[in-house]
């Protein structure tokens, strides 16, 4: 297993957020965690990317993560081509445009991320993950905030992303359609504290197969 | 800086000088003397020592200066990232900003004698309460954010300063510096008038003794001119080039 999770419980002070949630994950799974908006996602991810260390449990996670946050988090004052360099410096320069090019940048490698549109930042955001690698990719609501357009290049990105890497990806949603487009496995967190609800395989095929009508027959089937 | 941008800075000193001459003229005093007796005394000083005089008072300047920003800065930076260690710290701080410099400046003198390390020392203990106070208000405006974007993708300790750390201080740094540059310079007169034998202070309490206000106002004069220099040459460039990415 290349991640496993069991987490007793999560507070923060006396508030426990997260409790009695274990799961594990293979190589190259991608699984969603559905919940609604404040439930404890980001969290949940923040623990895993050992960020948060104050928790009792234990979490075994490969060596190379990489993270989407909910905002992009890019390095105002460095450029789209140093942000990714400062993040992966064993990249080479060609490298990094490569990684610009996948998502669309290839043009906007010199430019600050205040001057380009939240979309591009998002985008940039992508490929400073892809170029890092990584064994495990979380992600933190990827599509929040944008704009319908820009949502759906995210998503073909963010998919095109999974397959280069090959990486096992964790993508947070509150999104019950974002989970099954983009995972094969969905994990439903809620309650206060957060518990795992239920956890089911969408059983899709994974690219051309994972079309709009199958995925509105698996969310009538699940949701409705 | 433009032709047009250089109009207004140009006019509102000429209105400041024709003001400084018509005071001079109606109070017809050798103790309001004008901006051509100035420069006059000014012409005269160069004689005896002026631009040295300007001189050391500038290194002592760039001396506690730099000690102030250096141990000022670590101190709050530190604070800042350190709750703990500010809690502790806090009130020394407070403390330290509200002890009067003339008292720092007459018990380093008491201390370590009437000696050059005193002097430089005795202005930077002025001001490192000041600078450590701006940079630890930086050091908590510090974005998690972006820390955590360092942690997960596993920066160097100094990548973390250089790329996330440092430029998010350098607008503390920027004003810390320009209160620094203006309270540092008047304090190190103070010093030289209490307790060296050379700089613009020692001058002034010289020309105090002898009511000769026209050298006064000279060597005040001639520091302003070096201060605004610096203000120009160095701190401006400097602030525009780290802003240089803002939208």
């Amino acid at each position: 297993m290349t991640l496993t999770v069991n987490i007793r419980r999560k507070a923060f002070g006396a508030a426990p957020v997260l409790e009695a949630i274990s799961f594990s994950a293979g190589l190259g799974e991608r699984i969603a965690i559905l919940g609604p908006s404040g439930v404890g996602k980001s969290t949940l991810l923040a623990l895993i990317a050992g960020l948060d260390a104050a928790y009792e449990g234990s979490i075994k996670a490969p060596g190379r993560i990489a993270m989407i946050f909910q905002t992009p988090r890019l390095l105002p004052w460095r450029t789209l081509a140093q942000n990714l360099m400062i993040a992966v410096p064993e990249a080479t320069e060609a490298k990094i445009h490569a990684a610009l090019a996948e998502v669309g940048l290839e043009s906007a490698a010199d430019q600050h991320p205040e001057k380009i549109s939240l979309g591009m930042q998002r985008r940039a955001a992508l490929a400073r993950a892809l170029l890092a690698k990584p064994d495990l990719l979380l992600m933190d609501e990827p599509l929040v905030s944008l704009d319908v357009a820009s949502a759906q290049t995210m998503r073909d990105l963010l998919v095109k992303t999974l397959d280069l890497t090959g990486a096992t990806a964790l993508i947070a949603t509150h999104d019950r359609r974002e989970a099954l487009f983009l995972a094969d496995r969905v994990l439903e967190i809620g309650g206060a504290p957060a518990t795992l609800i239920r956890d089911r395989a969408t059983n899709l095929p994974r690219g051309e197969g994972r079309d709009t009508a199958t995925i509105e027959t698996l969310h009538e089937e699940w949701f409705e | 800086m433009t032709g047009r941008s250089y109009f207004w800075p140009i006019l509102s000193l000429a209105a400041l000088v024709a003001i400084w001459q018509a005071a001079a003229l109606i109070a017809a005093s050798p103790t309001l003397p004008g901006p051509a007796e100035t420069f006059e005394a000014m012409r005269e000083e160069i004689a005896f020592g002026y631009f040295s005089h300007l001189f050391a008072t500038l290194a002592r300047v760039a001396a506690a200066f730099l000690i102030a920003m250096a141990v000022g800065g670590a101190i709050g930076v530190w604070l800042g990232m350190n709750a703990q260690a500010d809690r502790f710290f806090g009130g020394w701080v407070i403390l330290f900003l509200n002890l009067p410099a003339l008292v720092t400046i007459i018990l380093c003198y008491v201390w370590f004698g009437l000696t050059e390390a005193a002097a430089v020392t005795a202005v930077a203990v002025n001001k490192i309460p000041n600078v450590a106070a701006t940079l630890r208000e930086g050091a908590k405006a510090l974005s998690t954010d972006l820390s955590e974007m360092a942690q997960v993708y596993q920066l160097s300790w100094s990548a973390r300063m250089r790329h996330v750390v440092l430029p998010q201080l350098a607008p503390f740094f920027a004003a810390a510096a320009r209160n620094g540059l203006a309270l540092v310079w008047k304090i190190v007169l103070v010093v030289e008038l209490l307790g060296r034998p050379n700089g613009v202070g020692f001058k002034i309490h010289e020309h105090f003794q002898l009511f000769n206000v026209a050298a006064i106002l000279a060597y005040a004069i001639g520091f302003i001119i070096i201060v605004q220099l610096i203000e120009w040459i160095i701190l401006q460039p400097w602030e525009k080039a780290a802003n240089r990415w803002r939208r």
